[in-house]
């Protein structure tokens, strides 16, 4: 074997075990399910400052509104339906805080009313968790739907939010509800 | 800009108490869906090796440039288009360098994989997950017609640039600012058929230049596909274009897109022993002064270097802020404040995050200075060929050489 050749094979065997050792240590810290693969926004942090509807990387944001019933007041004056300050109670398009008219409400009984989000039509502005946080029970959030998410390696929003709110979460806490807490 | 109201209430808030209902009504059970990531994800590691296996078999076995492609097609359709690019082995380096210096990131085993198997491949067979299994790669190879060749030094200074590209990589995820190689990949953009405007544009560039020069990307900037060639230039087994003896037609060097394919020279220097000698103990001095000049030179930008960090730049605009207040607030400021932000803890956690960057930046401009010295001395060495011979750190795998030798197309007896 001539040196040239005697050279290769050393640093041949040098790459593999730089490779090798790489790969086993950073196994030991690898988490098989539980790795942090999806991102999510926690409500609790949320300013609902509106990048969220405008960064990301979907031309409709993957970020939606989502409802917990079980929290919510079932009010008629909805901090989160209505615009602040509307003269009537109607579902006049100029009353709505919806700018493309996702909630519906139904009526339940004297006094309430059940609000419902249509994920197809909602953007993630977050106007209406502003309204509801601000005046409500905080029962509107924003959550990222982890079936439209297109689980970037670096969520474009996260990189922009304002308070930090957006983080990887392991495949067993893909949504971070208020219904739960 | 006075008048927004955070109500950030860290426990739920019931201003309105919870309604008691009297006619039966329940309440609605809202499913929220979750993907079967753990499903997509093994789906990934096996087409990968599978996807890999098979590039191996073609170039090694079959020396055919069929296979190839059609495993490009099928990593531009479902590793690009139906998978939409992410996570992808280029990326998983900083995913890597993020787990090395942060016990609290959770590397998924997925992720670790996707950038080790290419590797362990690279080390074994050469550059097998460029050829057609890397969606980056394959966009670039299905559109390739004619291939104008560089001359060979500006194509030796362009492929630095991959090097440069790693190592702000590693000094932006290392203090854990910014996922470059995601921010500026520009094919993602038309895989997802939408995107960043300026990337996309970029990325449609390459793709136009991509028909004449073969893969500008995995050439000049792909940071994996450099990463990959140095395993690859010490891979166990070497490429052979033919196994029935070349007869130096040079039709193979001709046809290679990425000029990987050697034409044969004497070993017999045309300059005196001791110039070359001379030459050779000169580059080899000035190797660490190129590395120390690198370190020194990106090191004392790590200040403005740090800015691409969110916490810094939010420091920064404070700063502005207090300086002249009249000045509208950006949303950031508005926040940090409407948040009860303290500048003193934020300062603390500023000066850690510029101490980080001190000491990767000097890192960073040492490795730049270091590869720049390495290719200067290993451009000066000659070796003697025979016959031609294929540069396992530049090849790709794209099988074109197979089909232009002669000796290839003759039917063994």
């Amino acid at each position: 074997m001539d040196r040239r050749n005697f050279l290769r094979t050393c640093s041949s065997f040098l790459a593999g075990g730089v490779a090798l050792a790489t790969g086993g240590l950073l196994a030991t810290k690898a988490k098989g399910k539980e790795g942090d693969v999806f991102w999510q926004i926690d409500p609790y942090k949320c300013t609902q400052c509106g990048r969220c509807e405008t960064d990301c990387v979907l031309t409709v944001s993957a970020v939606k509104c989502f409802h917990a019933n079980r929290v919510c007041g079932y009010c008629d004056l909805c901090g989160g339906y209505y615009r602040p300050n509307v003269k009537e109670l109607n579902t006049a398009a100029e009353n709505m805080m919806c700018p493309t008219g996702a909630i519906t409400r139904e009526f339940v009984e004297e006094p309430y009313f059940e609000y419902t989000i249509n994920e197809e039509l909602c953007t993630g502005c977050g106007k209406c968790v502003k309204g509801c946080t601000s005046f409500g029970n905080g029962s509107l959030f924003l959550q990222i739907d982890q079936d439209i998410c297109q689980q970037c390696n670096e969520c474009a929003i996260a990189k922009v939010c304002p308070s930090d709110a957006i983080q990887r979460v392991s495949n067993d806490n893909a949504y971070k509800l208020k219904d739960h807490a | 800009m006075m008048g927004i109201i955070y109500s950030l209430n860290t426990m739920a808030v019931a201003r309105f108490p919870k309604p008691d209902f009297t006619s039966g009504y329940e309440y609605p059970e809202i499913i929220h869906g979750v993907p079967n990531e753990l499903f997509w994800n093994v789906m990934d590691i096996v087409l990968l090796i599978a996807m890999m296996g098979l590039v191996v078999w073609a170039a090694y076995k079959k020396r055919g440039r069929s296979i190839i492609l059609s495993m490009s097609v099928v990593s531009v359709l479902y590793f690009g288009f139906f998978r939409s690019g992410c996570v992808c082995s280029v990326g998983s380096i900083q995913n890597v360098v993020m787990a090395t210096v942060d016990s609290d990131y959770n590397l998924p085993l997925y992720v670790l994989l996707l950038f080790l198997l290419p590797i362990i491949f690279a080390l074994l067979f050469g550059r097998v997950f460029c050829s057609g299994v890397c969606p980056l790669g394959a966009l670039q190879e299905l559109v390739n017609v004619r291939n104008f060749r560089l001359s060979r030094a500006v194509s030796a200074t362009l492929s630095m640039i991959p090097w440069g590209y790693l190592a702000f990589t590693i000094l932006y995820a290392a203090t854990r600012s910014q996922f470059l190689i995601c921010r500026l990949d520009p094919f993602i953009g038309i895989f997802r058929l939408g995107g960043d405007i300026g990337v996309m544009s970029f990325g449609i560039l390459l793709l136009i230049m991509s028909i004449f020069i073969g893969r500008p990307f995995c050439q000049f900037l792909c940071p994996y596909g450099a990463l990959l060639s140095v395993f690859s230039s010490l891979s166990w087994k070497k490429l052979e274009i033919t196994n029935k003896g070349c007869i130096n037609c040079s039709l193979c060097g001709v046809a290679c897109p990425v000029d990987a394919i050697r034409p044969p020279q004497s070993s017999k220097m045309k300059e005196e022993r001791k110039r070359g000698v001379k030459r050779i103990i000169l580059f080899a001095i000035l190797l660490p002064v190129l590395t120390f000049t690198g370190a020194v030179l990106v090191g004392s930008q790590s200040d403005a270097l740090s800015l691409a960090h969110k916490d810094v730049y939010l420091y920064e605009m404070l700063l502005r802020q207090e300086a002249n207040p009249e000045l509208d607030e950006p949303l950031e400021v508005e926040t940090f404040n409407a948040l009860g932000g303290n500048m003193e803890e934020l300062k603390a956690k500023v000066d850690g995050i510029r101490s980080d960057y001190e000491f990767y930046s000097y890192f960073a401009g040492a490795f730049i200075g270091f590869v720049i010295g390495f290719k200067l001395l290993k451009l000066s060495l000659k070796r003697g060929r025979k016959t031609y011979e294929i540069d396992m750190a530049r090849c790709t795998m794209c099988g074109k050489c197979f089909n232009y030798c002669p000796q290839n197309l003759k039917t063994s007896k």
